[in-house]
């Protein structure tokens, strides 16, 4: 059994293999599926307050150094210790340079599936810190990923590309919220 | 002493992501990958317990044995003397935790342990050898070998 308080160092391990194989995106949507059986049902159902449930606990669980709040319909959080990074950091083992990227990875297709419009942006990859957006109005992420853009951030990751299947799947997670409502 | 003292909370459904990955590679890319990549992580990530073995020295191994698994709850017994370490695990919390997440232990599971270990031993005295008993259950051996007598 690998611990699971290691298994991050594993999973530098498999970044590296795919990276030389040309497959961590493939490897990202897999990782992505497998996750919904935590968040999907949880995010359709309660969007944002969804995933402050869940990346609550995740915060507990995995000894995040992170803030996060709702305001206007958007959800803002700020890492400002990432755990998964530091222990990778914190290895023996060589880290793998797109350690980081994992984390939209899994997140931007879960986030299109559930009707919402995501961001990410860090600094640099070899710092353990990042800051996420999300939110169902796609003009509020749009303004974010501008300022972005004009402040020099080179390391922005979102799902705005995918706005029809966003929009798309908004629809559905507004007629699951209303039958349950 | 361990190399990486872990002794905050603990994110078992990291268990759930390693099986999905096992599959995931063993379908992609082959068992044999899946092996290579597992062994690399004994070997690189777990270097500190290697270059002890290397000295003969198995503390950090046993130290490492016993305190992820109590960690996680799991049920084992720990049996050192001097050239042999056997760790019988008599309920995986990793395999527990899957079953708790409803999620089919992937065929490949007990990889994590045999490769892992390996890589651990790779270069040193010590090998390691895996008996799997039952669903959860298995023997983990850490034997050292004995000196050749012409030296």
């Amino acid at each position: 059994m690998i611990p699971s308080d290691h298994f991050v160092r594993f999973y530098n391990e498999v970044f590296k293999f795919l990276d030389e194989q040309n497959g961590l995106k493939p490897y990202y949507e897999e990782i992505s599926r497998h996750q919904e059986r935590h968040c999907l049902k949880l995010f359709m159902e309660k969007g944002l307050l969804g995933m402050e449930e869940y990346w609550g606990t995740i915060r507990v669980e995995e000894n995040c150094v992170c803030t996060s709040y709702i305001e206007d319909g958007v959800r803002y959080s700020h890492m400002s210790r990432c755990p998964s990074l530091s222990k990778v950091l914190d290895s023996d083992a060589e880290p793998c340079g797109k350690y980081c990227l994992h984390c939209p990875g899994w997140v931007a297709p879960l986030m299109t599936k559930c009707g919402f419009y995501y961001i990410k942006y860090l600094r640099a990859l070899d710092r353990p810190e990042c800051y996420s957006v999300f939110s169902e109005y796609r003009d509020k992420i749009e303004s974010i990923r501008r300022d972005l853009i004009r402040q020099g951030f080179k390391h922005i990751f979102s799902n705005l590309d995918d706005f029809a299947e966003v929009e798309a799947n908004r629809e559905i997670r507004h007629r699951i919220q209303k039958s349950d409502a | 002493m361990l190399r990486y003292q872990e002794n905050n909370e603990l994110h078992r459904d990291f268990h759930g992501t390693t099986n999905a990955t096992l599959n995931y590679i063993a379908a992609h890319y082959g068992v044999d990958a899946l092996k290579t990549i597992l062994r690399k992580t004994g070997h690189d990530v777990y270097k500190s317990i290697r270059e002890k073995l290397e000295k003969g020295d198995g503390s950090e191994l046993i130290e490492h044995l016993n305190w992820f698994f109590y960690r996680e709850r799991g049920k084992y017994q720990l049996t050192v003397s001097e050239n042999e370490i056997l760790f019988e695990v008599f309920e995986c919390p990793a395999i527990r935790h899957l079953r708790k997440l409803n999620m089919e232990p992937s065929p490949h599971i007990c990889l994590q342990t045999s490769e892992v270990n390996a890589g651990m031993c790779e270069g040193t005295p010590w090998h390691s050898e895996l008996k799997v008993l039952g669903e959860g259950h298995c023997i983990q051996i850490f034997r050292k070998a004995e000196k050749d007598d012409t030296e």
